[in-house]
């Protein structure tokens, strides 16, 4: 019993020591910073002798702007998160079907994953141009529109080509972590309901779905983190515009910290968008716990 | 791409040939834009060591050394790998600038290793847990200690995991864009998505530079992806269905 004891005890001492060097550079990056970024939140203005009050967060409640910034990052999510699961699911079950040519399938679905966000939203501007965009070319020539739209000045419109980029982007992400969930369903379970007579339609609501909702779950949960905080997208894709119809929280509060140097005010709204994220990943969290298998 | 195709109507999906010469035109020209390019190949290498050698020292002994409170660190990791990336800007950038480390590599690839060594050491661990204790048991009659455990033989044994861990953080790093764009805000300083996205002036956009110069800097990220792609789908969905 002494020596277990005594086992226990320079097993915690080593695990510490290997723990410690990535434990410390977690502490100083992200957890000191949203600590210190909510003390700063709690004082007017930048100063040691500032008294501490809530001011800064009833300022957020009247400012139009960061209202407007809020109501847009959550449009983005709730409209772009669904969309890129559908397209997901949609290329996750293809992909798990045997064919030829999947492996260069795949490499060819791991691209746009792997694009720089920013570089890609300027490649993507460069396309939804009014003049010169292939977009607007693809569209006239098969006579969808008849005039050149002015996508990224558009009040709706700019929104919906944001929409659309980050869907093409994150699809495929979606589609390989639902893969994964995919390949771990056994292949007799749809054997036996062939068996049985289910049809593929049958198979895919009665098997796949309830065995592929936690993976699902997981999916979303790190989509609608991302997309909850995105920044580089509307920074590089429409500059917040037009008439701010595309700023999002995270682009509003870079603004105010680095443009307009309020750091107080704007670390009080880094606040508010880290309190909803952290408000959606404990739903999703609670979702996975209920399920039961 | 020359820029009589980039200006076309209708637009060419597939550029004539001949631009190379925008290639040797762009280095000539806009010089910095190679700079930006060695910017961020040091950055992410340096954050992929030091992430691969932390991330697979904690994660080692998360999942193989039994200890107390190990469950509640792995768990507390996960939980501040949701924190937002726009959260920490603020603060960090004040600890940097008291520090005179704005604008010089240490900065990024230290804010770079918080920001993925969480889900490293997730990666790590679930290759390390497949690793058969008889191996470390023998190791251990042997008299390794446990840092010559994992020297001499987990690090060996998660080769796979380790690469697959590396070319996603090295993506990460590469592709990183806010903390960039904070960090090193120095012309000279900053990383390829950084200096290309703020590259043009307000009124004319060259599109022609800007085209080759993202093309040049997605170029790394592409071949990696293309040649390792089944390490790295491994890798990223591994931890999605534990």
């Amino acid at each position: 019993m002494q020596l277990d004891y005594f086992k226990l005890h320079r097993n915690t001492r080593i695990g510490y020591l290997f723990v410690l060097p990535s434990l410390l550079v977690v502490i100083f990056v992200l957890v000191y910073p949203v600590i210190q970024a909510f003390l700063y939140s709690l004082k007017p203005e930048y100063s040691e002798n500032s008294e501490w009050s809530f001011e800064n967060y009833a300022n957020l409640i009247s400012d139009d702007r960061f209202v407007e910034s809020f109501n847009n990052t959550l449009i983005f999510t709730f409209f772009t998160i669904p969309a890129e699961l559908i397209f997901g699911l949609v290329i996750a079950v293809l992909l798990n079907k045997e064919f030829k040519f999947r492996g260069i399938v795949r490499v060819a679905i791991l691209f746009p994953w792997a694009l720089p966000t920013a570089l890609n939203a300027i490649m993507w501007r460069w396309m939804f141009n009014t003049e010169f965009g292939i977009i607007n070319y693809g569209l006239i020539s098969i006579g969808l529109i008849e005039n050149q739209l002015n996508w990224l000045g558009k009040e709706p419109l700019a929104m919906i080509a944001m929409m659309s980029v980050s869907t093409w982007k994150t699809s495929s992400f979606m589609a390989l972590l639902l893969l994964a969930g995919l390949q771990t369903i056994p292949k007799d379970l749809y054997e036996s309901a062939k068996t049985d007579g289910a049809s593929d339609l049958k198979s895919f609501f009665y098997i796949t779905l309830p065995l592929l909702t936690p993976a699902i779950i997981v999916s979303l949960l790190l989509r609608t983190m991302d997309a909850l905080r995105v920044f580089e997208l509307p920074f590089n894709f429409t500059d917040g515009g037009p008439l701010n119809t595309t700023e999002t929280i995270s682009l509003y509060s870079y603004r105010v910290l680095f443009e307009f140097v309020e750091f107080n005010y704007g670390s009080s709204m880094v606040i508010v968008q880290f309190i909803l994220i952290m408000i959606m990943s404990l739903i999703y969290i609670k979702s996975i716990k209920n399920i039961d298998y | 791409m020359p820029a009589k195709d980039i200006y076309a109507w209708p637009p060419k999906l597939f550029p004539s040939p001949g631009t190379i010469d925008n290639y040797i035109k762009i280095f000539n020209s806009s010089p910095e834009l190679l700079r930006y390019i060695l910017n961020s190949t040091i950055i992410a290498v340096f954050t992929t060591v030091t992430i691969i050698l932390f991330g697979g020292l904690a994660a080692y002994a998360l999942v193989r050394i039994k200890f107390r409170g190990s469950f509640s660190i792995m768990l507390g990791m996960l939980g501040v790998s949701m924190f937002p990336n726009i959260a920490i800007l603020p603060a960090i950038f004040i600890v940097f600038k008291n520090l005179n480390l704005i604008n010089s590599y240490p900065s990024l690839i230290i804010a770079h290793t918080g920001l993925f060594i969480t889900m490293a050491i997730w990666i790590l661990a679930n290759y390390i847990r497949t690793i058969p204790f008889e191996i470390e048991d023998a190791a251990k009659i042997d008299g390794c200690g446990p840092f010559d455990i994992f020297w001499r033989i987990i690090l060996p044994l998660s080769k796979p995991g380790i690469f697959a861990t590396s070319l996603i953080v090295f993506i990460f790093s590469w592709n990183e864009f806010p903390l960039s764009l904070v960090l090193l805000h120095d012309n000279d300083m900053r990383t390829a998505p950084v200096g290309i996205s703020l590259y043009p002036g307000e009124y004319s956009f060259p599109w022609e530079t800007i085209s080759t110069a993202t093309f040049l800097s997605i170029i790394p990220v592409l071949i990696i992806t293309g040649i390792f792609q089944k390490q790295i789908i491994g890798g990223l969905t591994s931890g999605s269905n534990k």
